[in-house]
């Protein structure tokens, strides 16, 4: 809300610079957005008006903030009787004696040569009629609680300089002094106004109704929009002259030929506004008012006021009445106010004094209750609903600065952390000191990179993306994850080790965590003392059997041909039957989309979090005694088909030999000279122990002959 | 006598040269370059001098070339001792060269994110709050609805959401609480997820439907907005949710946990409430803390004020309490949101958000590796 000063001091004597304003209003709930002079003497305070705020979408609401604030009064306006120009009643019809945009006491005329400065802040006081030269009827009183329209004999032409420029400082185009009066009251007052052409109004009927299914109407920015029975709109005897509360119709515009208006003030359902508005993808000043709550007690003041600035400017002579649908009048909510609440919740004791001062400053009415007060509510405070709002008025007045800080006491030891935290801990320090470093990547990808990584019945889409970048939740890490890579061989970076751990995402499983890590340059890194060599499987398979030792899972690899793996280079992880994981090298065509070279080997592996949690045996972990007695340890080797899995040969060891194994591991591998094409020359090394003796040298034989038997008969294994 | 009383000196700042290079001196090779320097035959300094004894007067040269003889032998005798030392240190037969790079055992670095997450959960550990994640992926109600925000409500513009094409099984959460008795076993997801989470504020109403008062929690995690990238902005992000729920909780008792907090992360900065709105808190409040730029007194960082937002805040909305089964006339409690980016960037001077999610080692690599 942008609040020239010089404006804002026609409602409230304020001392001091716009830069002591701000700061003090900055403090009190109305951020400032910035500051810029207006000529010498005068500035625009750009205020942030919060969206349960839309009474000081407004100088006059802003006026009350700064009133507060200084605990100052709010300047109220003046009431002359249209035409005569004579001093008039009191108005009592449209708001409570505390409300400072009600008139009061009588001002001085205006001077002859008013219509050359801004106005006083004086009101025309309007007879309400019946029926008036214009009839109004609201038939849909839900959507619209409140209408008020008056005729206005009018001469069209440009506005005032001061008008005009003191719509610019608040950044608004004038367009024509009848349109410029209306955003004049819409800014001062916060009441939307709308100007219609009398000529151009068929039958002199305005109705407030829905649209019917296929109406249209050609708004005031041009366009033609369709309209749906869920929209509220202003008719005339035929066709929809304006969509209620968001922007008005072309055809009934008011233009430099119109003699006689009829001026729309009214009070519009804000969640019906909202909602059209949101349809239609049109937010106006008005709209964004409507949609967040209007003060139904406002419009004939503010149809008073324009009719004074129209007047006032020579724009126009009002006929002095106001045809005033208000079928079901709004009163005022009275709310209590505790006193013990209020040092309850904020943790100070705020004098009675300074809550009356606050609350009636703000134009709430006081009355003393038992426990504190009952508190009357002005109806444009639709954000003031219950006993805490009210808090919130005294705590921001009184200082959020006069609350010294304590410390909530511990009544209850602290759970323990979440295990999951405490696991992507250790796994930090596993790749960290593996050199691996962490990325943060988006949870969701372009679909073109989800594709390979998951069935696309699988994918989850966003439904309203910002773009094809972020099309996709990422049904895995892994593509996030290449793109870091491809950043960083891009950027002169050649041996890449990055690591993330996060959420992954797919209809079938749903939300789980997952540890991903990719890997290309050298393994292990350049040396003087030999040459350097590429990350191959077993680097990426050694850095998995590691984090799955983190994690104290035993898992088993077995070959894995999915589609984004190099063919023969990729395998899955299981433990027993359930899979956790997948690791292998990349296909060079994908790795080549996310930007890498053809050429860039790179290494990838991902491991389900949740999946290796319901597996894990960590739990129940007792220490074994050390072993008392020593163990034998025997070779052997044996020639097999190549294409033979080695974790073949190793269970069937395992499945021959006695319990006394206690470990059999793979120690040289020979395909070449001497041994025939398609072999492959295998050396196993096992470990035998028994818990309670020394076990002979027979016995061990017996178990090596057994494995050997086994190996021939199942293997063809010849022994070398 | 004039020209003896001339000479000495020389003979004497040869000798100081000497001495002074000598100590410099750290090879053989060094050695010979600087003995040549002095003694060689053809340039040397004292073989130079030597030649001047021609043009003195007769009488004068005995003395004189005693003089330079004896420097000569004095620089002879300690060019030897020093090779000899210079001998002596050599390393032994199979020594390693010691000064030639070890094999590295690279070391990686966690994501300055992730920094600013551990470094804030183990602050809030010792105040004595649970730390716990939730999911990301959640439901209307959790998100918005029981935060005060029905549908069609105008704060939920100030939130961009990311809606899912189809819902799906969010994450599952507290699953380590399970064990605690009868009452304490977490929802169910009884509602598919249908958006991407737009705060960890959702966690607040999880936990509170699931666990009694009082309440005092930590939740770290990822939110999603839809918002473009630039230099302050990005459509996924990180956040911390904290809530406190107990009999007595105030606003001061919120302002005395953000300034030991802050002030544990930012070391001495002052740190100040402004009223603010948030649907779910009554009364909110941003916190800023004191800009560490300027100190205060206003500069482009700060944008003039002094003061730099680091946080939304607030007491916790009755209709919140209402929501999750919790009475508001017995519990109160404060809410508040951090920025991980936020905290980040003025932690260690960042000045663009994207660079969080590049992961460029160049960047990464700055941060310390523990």
């Amino acid at each position: 809300m942008r609040v020239p000063l010089s404006w804002l001091r026609e409602f409230v004597d304020v001392p001091g610079s716009a830069d002591e304003i701000a700061a003090t209003m900055s403090v009190r709930g109305f951020a400032v957005e910035g500051i810029e002079p207006l000529g010498e003497l005068d500035a625009v305070i750009d205020f942030e008006v919060t969206a349960n705020r839309p009474d000081c979408l407004s100088i006059v609401g802003i006026a009350r903030e700064v009133a507060t604030a200084y605990s100052l009064q709010v300047r109220r306006p003046a009431v002359r009787t249209a035409a005569t120009r004579e001093p008039a009643r009191s108005d009592t019809r449209s708001a409570s004696p505390a409300d400072p945009a009600a008139p009061a006491a009588v001002e001085e005329p205006p001077a002859p040569d008013a219509s050359l400065s801004a106005p006083g802040l004086h009101l025309v006081s309007l007879k309400t009629v019946e029926k008036a030269d214009v009839d109004v009827v609201i038939e849909n009183a839900e959507l619209c609680p409140r209408y008020a329209g008056a005729v206005v004999d009018v001469k069209v032409g440009d506005s005032p300089a001061w008008l005009q420029s003191r719509l610019r400082a608040a950044g608004v185009r004038p367009i024509s002094n009848i349109v410029d009066v209306t955003n004049y009251v819409l800014l001062e007052l916060g009441q939307p106004m709308h100007a219609f052409d009398l000529a151009r109004i068929t039958g002199g009927q305005i109705r407030v109704r829905t649209a019917r299914s296929g109406e249209t109407i050609r708004t005031l920015d041009g366009q033609q929009r369709s309209l749906d029975p869920a929209m509220l709109v202003i008719a005339d005897a035929e066709r929809p002259v304006a969509v209620a509360g968001v922007m008005g119709g072309a055809d009934s515009e008011v233009t430099r030929e119109t003699g006689t208006i009829v001026l729309e003030s009214a009070c519009f359902n804000a969640l019906s506004v909202r909602r059209t508005s949101k349809r239609l993808g049109l937010k106006t000043e008005a709209s964004m008012r409507f949609e967040r709550g209007a003060d139904p007690r406002l419009p004939v003041t503010a149809m008073e006021r324009a009719c004074a600035l129209l007047e006032h400017i020579g724009a126009g002579q009002a006929r002095g009445t106001v045809v005033d649908r208000y079928p079901t009048r709004v009163e005022p909510r009275t709310l209590r106010l505790r006193r013990g609440r209020i040092s309850g919740l904020l943790g100070v004791d705020v004098p009675d004094t300074a809550v009356r001062r606050i609350l009636e400053g703000l134009g709430f009415a006081l009355r003393d209750a038992a426990d504190g007060w009952d508190v009357t509510v002005p109806t444009r405070r639709v954000d003031v609903v219950r006993e805490v709002d009210l808090i919130e008025e005294v705590a921001r007045h009184h200082g959020f600065d006069r609350i010294a800080p304590r410390f909530p006491a511990l009544v209850a030891a602290a759970p323990l952390i979440d295990p999951r935290i405490v696991q992507a801990r250790a796994l930090r320090g596993v790749m960290t000191g593996a050199g691996f470093s962490e990325a943060v990547t988006f949870g969701f990808i372009p679909s073109a990179s989800a594709s390979p990584f998951a069935a696309d019945d699988d994918v989850v889409p966003i439904e309203n993306p910002l773009s094809e970048s972020f099309a996709v939740l990422r049904p895995s890490i892994l593509p996030g994850l290449i793109d870091a890579v491809a950043h960083n061989r891009r950027r002169e970076q050649l041996d890449v080790r990055l690591f993330e751990i996060g959420a992954r995402f797919s209809r079938s499983g749903g939300e789980r965590r997952a540890i991903a890590m990719a890997w290309t340059g050298a393994a292990p890194a350049e040396h003087w003392s030999g040459a350097s060599r590429q990350v191959d499987f077993f680097d990426m398979k050694g850095l998995v059997e590691r984090v799955c030792e983190a994690l104290a899972l035993q898992a088993t690899t077995a070959s894995d041909a999915r589609g984004w793996l190099v063919s023969g280079c990729g395998a899955s992880l299981a433990v027993n039957d359930t899979r956790i994981g997948v690791l292998g090298q990349l296909l060079p065509g994908i790795a080549e989309r996310h930007g890498l070279q053809g050429d860039d080997t790179v290494f990838l592996a991902e491991i389900d979090l949740d999946a290796a949690d319901s597996v894990s045996n960590r739990s129940g972990f007792r220490v074994e005694p050390l072993p008392r007695y020593p163990s034998v340890t025997r070779d052997i080797s044996i020639v097999v088909d190549a294409s033979l899995p080695a974790g073949v040969l190793r269970r069937t060891i395992r499945e021959a030999a006695p319990p006394a194994l206690t470990r059999v591991y793979e120690f040289d591998r020979y395909q070449g000279k001497g041994i025939p094409e398609d072999k492959v020359s295998l050396s196993f090394r096992m470990v035998f122990r028994a818990p309670d003796r020394t076990l002979t040298d027979a016995e061990v034989q017996q178990a090596m002959e057994s494995v050997m038997a086994a190996l021939r008969s199942r293997h063809d294994a010849a022994q070398r | 006598m004039p020209e003896g009383s001339a000479e000495s000196p020389n003979i004497d700042a040869l000798r100081e040269r000497w001495l002074a290079q000598l100590a410099a001196v750290r090879t053989e090779a060094e050695l010979k370059t600087l003995a040549d320097e002095f003694l060689g035959r053809k340039s040397g300094a004292v073989t130079a001098l030597m030649k001047t004894l021609g043009g003195l007067p007769p009488e004068a040269r005995p003395a004189m070339g005693a003089r330079i003889n004896a420097l000569k032998q004095e620089i002879e005798s300690s060019r030897d001792s020093k090779r000899e030392a210079l001998q002596a240190s050599r390393p032994p037969a199979g020594a390693v060269d010691v000064t030639l790079p070890g094999r590295a055992l690279p070391l990686g670095r966690i994501h300055p994110l992730m920094r600013v997450r551990q470094e804030v959960e183990d602050i809030f550990t010792r105040m004595g709050y649970e730390i716990l994640e939730g999911p990301e992926v959640e439901d209307d109600f959790h998100n918005f609805e029981a935060l005060n925000m029905p549908p069609d409500h105008p704060a939920r513009d100030m939130q961009d959401t990311l809606y899912l094409a189809t819902p799906i099984i969010g994450g599952i959460w507290g699953a380590h609480r399970a064990p605690l008795g009868a009452g304490s076993v977490p929802e169910a997801q009884v509602r598919a997820a249908t958006l991407l989470r737009t705060h960890t504020s959702a966690m607040q109403i999880r936990y509170m439907k699931t666990f009694r008062p009082p309440v005092r929690i930590i939740v770290p995690g990822r939110v999603y907005r839809r918002d473009n990238l630039d230099l302050s902005h990005t459509p996924m992000f990180q956040q911390f949710e904290g809530l406190v729920v107990g009999k007595g909780i105030t606003l001061a008792d919120l302002k005395g946990t953000f300034e030991a907090m802050l002030r544990d992360l930012f070391g001495d900065v002052k740190v100040r409430l402004r009223p603010s709105f948030f649907p779910y808190t009554e009364p909110s409040a941003e916190v800023d803390i004191s800009c560490r730029s300027c100190g205060g007194s206003g500069c482009s960082t700060c944008k003039q004020t002094g003061w730099l937002e680091i946080l939304g805040s607030g007491m916790v909305h009755p209709a919140v309490f209402e929501a999750v089964g919790y009475d508001p006339e017995e519990v109160t409690g404060f809410a508040f949101g951090l920025g991980m980016e936020r905290v980040a960037m003025l932690k260690y001077g960042v000045d663009d958000i994207r660079l969080f999610y590049e992961n460029d080692l160049r960047f990464l690599n700055q941060f310390p590796a523990i």
